[in-house]
């Protein structure tokens, strides 16, 4: 697992547009996080699993509150902290998901990546059309930003802006989606 | 799906992040909520009409309340980003506030007793404590709507914060109205009218926070 300068380095240089090091830093952040969630969710590997993934949405959407003057695991567990606790409350809140299913005993040296419970593919087709489309060019069928503009007929700021609009919504719906 | 394929997918195309001009929208944010608490003041409560020769109590008020304002600044600033420190930012807080009891008492002890009460009181119920965070409420919107493009992870906590900073916006605002000049009436339930402006932020803006 890399240590922090390495880790700030790769959110660095993602942070000024090198995709490959954005791609290693969420890469060992999901082994950070799962780490973490799978440590305070023993036994529930799945919703860990979920977590990581909301989590992870988050970490890449809200990356631009990272200031590189502040340590970055500090910025890094706080939003694994929020997400957990955001977690939690909903549980509480929607009961049936209690919490007494918690087994603190259990050791899971593993933390290779478990399924997530829910489906981020049903979540995207609940986004606005405009941003469904362009989340779905461009992330999951590999197009460039520019040819997704052609395609559409709008702007490539259009599109970087519906994307990330896109995803902060789909970050809200996983979250919304957990614990049914 | 898979969440190696949701990091392929986020960072698949993701280029540069935008530049976040969060000082500038700050700025703005703040301006707006001051013009939007002038302009209350004026269709809701009047002006003084002795604004004019008033003018020196008036600047104190108003200074006093962005000074409160200015102090409250940097704890707001930390609490909009997720993991930064607080230490001295709340530490300057609450000197402010012994500040504001010393300032009480040392005023109080310069007026003739009998005039001490009336001093303090400013001679009526102190209606700022109700009428600034009134006041407070437009900019208190506006920086709610500005730190939910951020990601605040202590939202009670962030939510006192924009409670206090909007408390000190409305106070400026609320100057232009108080017809009290005391100093000591001011130390006290300005920052009162302040503080719980704060408190209502823990409460009804921390809801609004959660992203």
């Amino acid at each position: 697992m890399a240590d922090e300068a390495a880790l700030k380095a790769l959110l660095l240089q993602g942070l000024a547009g090198d995709d490959a090091a954005h791609r290693a830093f969420l890469t060992e952040a999901a082994a950070m996080l799962r780490a973490y969630f799978r440590n305070r969710l023993r036994g529930r590997a799945e919703d860990a699993e979920d977590l990581v993934q909301e989590t992870l949405v988050a970490l890449h959407t809200r990356r631009d509150s990272y200031d590189a003057n502040y340590p970055l695991t500090a910025w890094l567990y706080a939003i694994a902290r929020y997400r957990l606790i955001d977690f939690l409350r909903r549980a509480k809140h929607r009961a049936h998901a209690s919490l007494d299913g918690i087994d603190v005993g259990e050791v899971d040296p593993e933390y290779g990546a478990s399924d997530a419970k829910r489906d981020i593919g049903v979540l995207l087709g609940k986004l606005p059309e405009k941003q469904r489309t362009a989340i779905r060019m461009v992330k999951l069928e590999e197009k460039s930003v520019r040819e997704t503009a052609e395609a559409t007929g709008l702007t490539e700021s259009d599109i970087k802006i519906s994307i990330h609009r896109g995803l902060k919504t789909l970050m809200r719906l996983m979250a919304g989606e957990q614990t049914t | 799906m898979k969440t190696d394929d949701l990091i392929d997918a986020l960072a698949r195309g993701a280029g540069p992040a935008e530049r976040s001009h969060w000082r500038r929208n700050l700025a703005i944010t703040l301006l707006a909520g001051l013009i939007a608490a002038a302009a209350l003041v004026a269709i809701g409560l009047e002006v003084r009409p002795d604004i004019g020769a008033a003018r020196m109590p008036i600047m104190f008020k108003a200074m006093f309340a962005a000074a409160a304002a200015a102090i409250v600044l940097p704890l707001t600033v930390q609490l909009m980003k997720p993991g930064r420190p607080l230490g001295w930012r709340i530490g300057a807080i609450l000197l402010f506030l012994g500040l504001c009891a010393l300032a009480t008492i040392v005023a109080l002890m310069g007026e003739m007793p009998e005039r001490r009460w009336e001093a303090w009181m400013g001679g009526a119920m102190p209606w700022c404590v109700v009428l600034i965070p009134l006041l407070a409420a437009p900019a208190a919107v506006l920086l709610t709507l500005l730190m939910r493009a951020f990601a605040p992870t202590r939202l009670t906590l962030a939510g006192a914060a924009i409670g206090a900073l909007s408390g000190g916006v409305g106070a400026m605002a609320y100057a232009m109205y108080c017809p009290v000049d005391s100093v000591a009436f001011v130390t006290t339930w300005y920052a009162l009218g302040i503080a719980v402006s704060a408190a209502l932020g823990a409460v009804l803006v921390s809801r609004f926070l959660r992203w």
